[in-house]
C-alpha cells in the first residue's frame, strides 16, 4: 500500500496495479511488499533490457557507479553521506520501497546490528568523489534501478565512464546485481567486459611497484537494503587487511578482548612495521634472499621482493611486540630454541634453508596447548620436515606463482581461526582435552619423584573474558511509543502453535506406563545435570581458593561483617579440610579483634557448629597449633575468655584434645609437651580471671564433666560449685593433678563427685 | 608450519598441488594459491579431471575459485609418487563422449526402475535432489 502511494506520477504501473487490485478481492500484501509495483512480467523484462542498454552506454559506471555526480542532482536518491533531514521529504516523494527503507534506517537511533542501518553504514571512500552522487551499487535496490530507468536516460550522458577505471579503489564495479547477471550471457555487457577488460588489477597488478596485494578490495556487495538484512560494509568481512591492519580489524571483527592467563604475545594488532628489529630478525632478512636459491631471472620482480621483505618484516613483530609484552615474549625464547624466526612463516624460503635453519617450529600461540602436546607435535614436525623439506623446497623456490598469498594474509586467516578457538570457559568448550591432560599431569606427578618438581608442567588455557551484551531494543526517532522491530536479537513469535493432548482412556493407560518410564529417565537426566553442575562448581571453587595468604586476610575482613560471618559459617563445611583448618586458625588468631567487632555475640556463635566439626577433624598437631593460636599474644586469652564464642572455642579444643587422648592410644598429643604446657597456661589464665567476668559458653562438652569428676584432694579448696566456672576449675585441676600424679581414680569416686557437682548446679 | 598445532588449517597447503572434490561431483586438480576463513579456495592451473571407468580425461580450466561450502574433500597430491598407473589418460573429446554414454546408460536404468516401481504403485524420490530442499 505504501509503495503505491509513493510511486511517481509518470509511472504507468500505478494504473495497472490498481486494476489488479480491483480484480482480486484479497490483496496479497506480502507479495506487494516483496515485489512492489514492479512485479509485473512484461514491464520487468522491458526494464531489464533498458537497464542493460544503460549499462552498456555508461560502461558499467552509471547505475552502479562510483562515478560522476551528474546523476545525483537530478535523481537525488538520498546519498548516504549527506545530511539526512533535507533529503527526507524529497526522498519520500520519489523513490520506491528502497528509499523508504533508507529513510526508515535513518530514523533508527540505536543500532541493533541485525537491523540494517543502511544510511548509517560506513562509506568512507565514495563520498569525497561524488558529493551529491548516487549511493554505490550496493545501495540501489531493484526498485531504485527501475526508477532510474523510468526517469529516462538524460542524466546518464553526464557520466564520465573513464573515471571508474581511475578510481582510487583501483577496481571497477564488475559485479552487478545478481538478478541481472544471470541473464546477460551474450548481452552487450559481456562484450564490454571483453573489450575493456577486467580492471587493471592482477595479473598486471602484481608487477606494479611497491604495491601490496593486500590492498586489493573486492567490489562492494550489492544487496537490497531490506530491513533485517545485515548491514553492508564498505569492506566485506572476508577481505584481508590493508596496512595498517588495526584499522580494518576494528571495523570488522567484533569480539571480546582476550584476557590471557599467561602472557602470550598479542597477535591481533601488530604494528605494520616492527618498532625494533632485533639482530635476529635482521639476520633472517639478510639470509633468506640469499638462501632462496637460484631463481629464474626476472621472475623475482621488484614487487615480489618487496613482498618478501614485507612478509618477513611483518612477521617479526611477533617476536618483538609492544614493550609491555616483550618480557612475556622473551620468556618464550626457551621454547623456541635456536635462532628464532618466531612467526615469519614464509612458505617459500624456509625449506630451502634446510635443516640448519629449521628451528623447532613452536609458535608462541601454542600457549593453550599442553607443553607435552607441543613437544610431541614438534617431534612430528621435525620428522616430516626433514624428509620433505629439501625436495619440496626446491620446487617451491622455482615456482614463480608462489607466495601469492602474502604473509599478512596468512596471518589474517590464522587470526580469525584462532579467535574462533578462544573460549570463555575452556572446561565447557574443550572438556575432553582439559580432562585428558589433567589425567596426564596426575600420572606424571605420580611417576616423578619430588626432586624433579620443575618438570611437571601445567596446562594453562587462556580464557577470554565473558562480555555481557545487554540487548536494548531499537528506538525510532519521532515515534510515539516504542515500536517493536523483530530481529535476530529480538525474535517475535510468528506461529501460534498450540499443543493439544487427546484424552482417550485406553490410550491414557498405555501412556501412563510409557510416561512412567519417561519420568524415570527424566529424573535420571535431571539428577545427572545437577551432579555435573555440582562438580563443575566444586572444581571452580577449588581453583579459586588456592591462594592462601590472600585468603587469610580476606577471611578476617569478611568476618568483620555480620553477613560475612554467616557466610563463613555456611562455607566452612564445604571447604576441603586444609582450607577449613586455615580458616579456623585465622579465626582463632584474630579472635580478639573479631570479638570486639561482634559485640552482640549472636552472630559469632553461628560459627560454633561448623568450627566444632572442623576441630574434630583436626590432627593433634593442628589442634595444638590451634590452641596456641588462640592463646596468641599476651593477654589475648583473657579477652578470649570474656567472649562467649571464645570460651566455647576453648572448650571445644580442650574437649577434642581429651577425646583424642582417651580414644586413641597412639595419640601424639602428649608427645611433645606443648599440649600440656598450653593447657597449663590456659588453666592458669582461667583461674586468674575472676569468675564473674567469664562469659557463659554455649555449651559445655560432656567430657569436661568427666574430667571434673576426677577430682583430687587438691581441688577441694578451689571448688566453686555455683557457677559453671567452678566446674571448669575443678576439671582443670583434675586434669593437671592427674598428670602430675598419674593416678587413676576408682569409678565410685567419679560418680560421687559427679553427682555432687551436678546437684550443686 | 601450522600456526596453531593441534588444529587443522589450510595454511600449510598453500602453493601445493591439490585434488578437490566438489559437491556437484566434479574433480579439480590444481595448485592451491589462496584461502580464507570460509575455506574458499583459489586454484591455479586447474584441471578438471573426468573419470569414466578406467579412463580419464583432463580439461584445463585455468584459475578456479571455489566457494568453501561446495567442497566435499580436499587432499594434497604427492607429486613425487607415480600416478595414473591403473588409469588410462585419453583425450578430452573421448572422455566427454564416454561420460555422455555413462550418463545415458544411467538414465535409462533409472527410467526402467521408476517404471517398474510405478507399476507396483511405489515411488521413491531421487536422493540427489533432496539436498536442495
Amino acid at each position: 500500500v505504501l509503495s503505491l502511494q509513493s510511486l511517481d506520477e509518470d509511472c504507468t504501473l500505478e494504473e495497472e496495479d490498481e486494476g489488479l487490485v480491483e480484480e482480486e478481492d484479497e490483496i496479497d500484501q506480502f507479495n506487494d511488499d516483496t515485489f512492489g509495483a514492479g512485479a509485473i512480467d512484461d514491464d520487468w523484462q522491458e526494464e531489464h533490457k533498458r537497464l542493460a542498454e544503460l549499462d552498456e552506454r555508461d560502461g558499467l559506471g552509471g547505475v552502479l557507479g562510483m562515478g560522476g555526480g551528474g546523476m545525483g542532482g537530478e535523481l537525488d536518491l538520498g546519498g548516504a553521506g549527506d545530511s539526512s533531514s533535507t533529503h527526507l521529504p524529497s526522498s519520500a516523494d520519489r523513490g520506491g520501497g528502497g528509499d523508504l527503507a533508507e529513510s526508515l534506517a535513518r530514523l533508527i537511533l540505536e543500532a541493533d546490528p541485525a537491523i540494517a542501518g543502511v544510511g548509517a553504514a560506513e562509506r568512507p571512500g565514495p563520498s569525497p568523489r561524488l558529493p551529491p552522487g548516487p549511493p554505490p551499487s550496493s545501495m540501489l535496490s531493484y526498485q531504485q534501478q527501475q526508477h532510474l530507468l523510468r526517469r529516462g536516460t538524460a542524466p546518464m550522458g553526464q557520466m564520465n565512464s573513464h573515471s571508474i577505471w581511475e578510481n582510487s579503489m583501483g577496481f571497477g564495479p564488475v559485479s552487478l546485481t545478481p538478478g541481472l547477471v544471470t541473464h546477460m550471457e551474450d548481452s552487450p555487457l559481456m562484450s564490454i567486459i571483453k573489450e575493456v577488460g577486467l580492471p587493471k588489477r592482477p595479473p598486471q597488478g602484481r608487477n606494479d611497484e611497491g604495491q601490496d596485494l593486500s590492498e586489493r578490495v573486492p567490489p562492494p556487495r550489492s544487496s537490497s537494503p531490506v530491513i533485517g538484512s545485515p548491514p553492508v560494509r564498505a569492506v566485506p568481512i572476508g577481505t584481508p587487511p590493508k596496512q595498517p591492519m588495526s584499522h580494518a580489524m576494528n571495523h570488522q571483527i567484533h569480539h571480546p578482548m582476550a584476557v590471557h592467563v599467561r602472557a602470550p604475545v598479542q597477535h591481533r594488532y601488530p604494528p605494520p612495521f616492527p618498532e625494533r628489529l632485533s639482530p635476529n630478525t635482521l639476520l633472517n632478512i639478510a639470509n633468506s634472499p640469499l638462501c632462496r636459491g637460484p631463481f629464474p631471472p626476472g621472475v623475482l620482480s621488484q614487487m615480489q621482493r618487496a613482498q618478501l621483505l614485507n612478509s618477513q618484516v611483518a612477521g617479526f613483530p611477533r617476536g618483538g611486540p609492544a614493550p609491555p609484552l616483550l618480557p612475556g615474549g622473551g620468556g618464550f625464547r626457551p621454547f623456541f630454541g635456536g635462532p628464532p624466526p618466531p612467526h615469519g612463516h614464509r612458505m617459500g624460503p624456509p625449506p630451502p634453508h634446510g635443516p640448519p635453519n629449521h628451528t623447532p617450529p613452536i609458535r608462541h600461540n601454542t600457549t593453550h596447548l599442553h607443553p607435552q602436546h607441543r613437544r610431541m607435535l614438534t617431534q612430528r614436525m621435525q620428522n616430516r620436515g626433514g624428509d620433505r623439506g629439501r625436495t619440496g623446497g626446491d620446487r617451491r623456490s622455482r615456482d614463480p606463482y608462489s607466495n601469492l598469498m602474502t604473509q599478512k594474509e596468512k596471518e589474517w586467516v590464522t587470526k580469525i581461526q584462532m579467535m574462533q578457538l578462544q573460549s570463555t570457559d575452556p572446561y565447557l568448550d574443550d572438556y575432553y582435552y582439559q580432562n585428558y591432560y589433567e589425567k596426564m599431569e596426575k600420572r606424571q606427578e605420580r611417576e616423578r619423584d619430588s626432586s624433579k618438581k620443575e618438570h611437571t608442567t601445567k596446562l594453562i588455557t587462556p580464557q577470554v573474558a565473558k562480555v555481557e551484551h545487554t540487548y536494548r531494543p531499537v528506538q525510532f526517532a519521532g515515534s510515539l511509543g516504542k515500536l517493536t522491530v523483530s530481529s535476530v536479537n529480538n525474535p517475535r513469535k510468528m506461529i501460534d502453535a498450540v499443543v493439544t493432548s487427546r484424552t482417550d482412556d485406553e490410550e491414557k493407560r498405555e501412556k501412563q506406563v510409557w510416561n512412567k518410564r519417561r519420568q524415570i529417565l527424566y529424573t535420571v537426566e535431571k539428577m545427572y545435570s545437577l551432579l555435573l553442575e555440582v562438580q563443575d562448581f566444586e572444581k571452580r571453587f577449588v581453583q579459586t581458593s588456592v591462594r592462601d595468604n590472600e585468603r587469610r586476610y580476606q577471611c578476617v575482613m569478611i568476618m568483620s561483617v555480620r553477613k560475612g560471618k554467616r557466610l563463613i559459617s555456611r562455607l566452612l563445611p564445604l571447604l576441603p579440610s586444609p582450607q577449613a583448618a586455615a580458616v579456623v586458625m585465622a579465626i582463632a588468631r584474630n579472635l580478639p579483634a573479631l570479638a570486639k567487632k561482634d559485640k552482640q555475640d549472636q552472630v559469632l556463635c553461628w560459627l560454633v557448629e561448623p568450627v566444632s566439626a572442623v576441630i574434630q577433624s583436626l590432627s593433634s598437631s593442628a589442634l595444638t597449633d590451634l590452641l596456641q593460636e588462640l592463646q596468641g599474644n599476651e593477654g589475648q586469652l583473657a579477652t578470649v575468655l570474656h567472649n562467649k564464642f571464645g570460651v566455647t572455642l576453648l572448650y571445644l579444643i580442650l574437649s577434642e584434645g581429651e577425646r583424642m587422648q582417651s580414644s586413641d592410644p597412639n595419640c601424639q598429643l602428649m608427645d611433645d609437651n606443648r599440649w600440656t604446657e598450653l593447657v597449663f597456661s590456659v588453666t592458669r589464665e582461667l583461674l586468674s580471671v575472676p569468675s564473674s567476668s567469664l562469659s557463659p559458653p554455649l555449651f559445655t562438652p560432656p567430657n569436661l564433666l568427666s574430667l571434673l569428676s576426677l577430682a583430687s584432694t587438691h581441688t577441694h579448696t578451689h571448688t566453686h560449685t555455683h557457677t559453671h566456672s567452678g566446674m571448669l576449675h575443678l576439671c582443670c585441676f583434675g586434669w593437671t593433678s592427674r598428670h602430675k600424679e598419674n593416678q587413676l581414680h576408682p569409678q565410685l569416686d567419679i560418680t560421687v563427685k559427679y553427682r555432687s557437682c551436678q546437684s550443686k548446679n | 608450519m601450522n600456526y596453531v598445532p593441534g588444529t587443522a588449517s589450510l595454511i600449510d597447503d598453500i602453493d601445493k598441488k591439490h585434488l578437490v572434490l566438489l559437491r556437484d561431483g566434479r574433480t579439480l586438480i590444481g595448485y592451491l594459491r589462496s584461502i580464507d576463513q570460509f575455506a574458499n579456495l583459489v586454484f591455479h592451473q586447474t584441471v578438471e579431471r573426468i573419470h569414466v571407468g578406467k579412463k580419464f580425461g583432463d580439461i584445463p580450466r585455468g584459475i578456479f575459485i571455489v566457494r568453501g561450502e561446495n567442497v566435499v574433500l580436499l587432499g594434497e597430491i604427492d607429486v613425487d609418487k607415480p600416478c595414473d598407473t591403473l588409469l588410462q589418460q585419453v583425450s578430452i573429446e573421448e572422455i566427454l563422449e564416454e561420460q555422455r554414454l555413462q550418463q545415458q546408460a544411467k538414465q535409462e536404468t533409472e527410467k526402467v526402475k521408476m517404471q517398474v516401481l510405478k507399476d507396483r504403485g511405489l515411488s521413491i524420490p531421487k536422493a540427489d535432489n533432496l539436498d536442495e530442499y
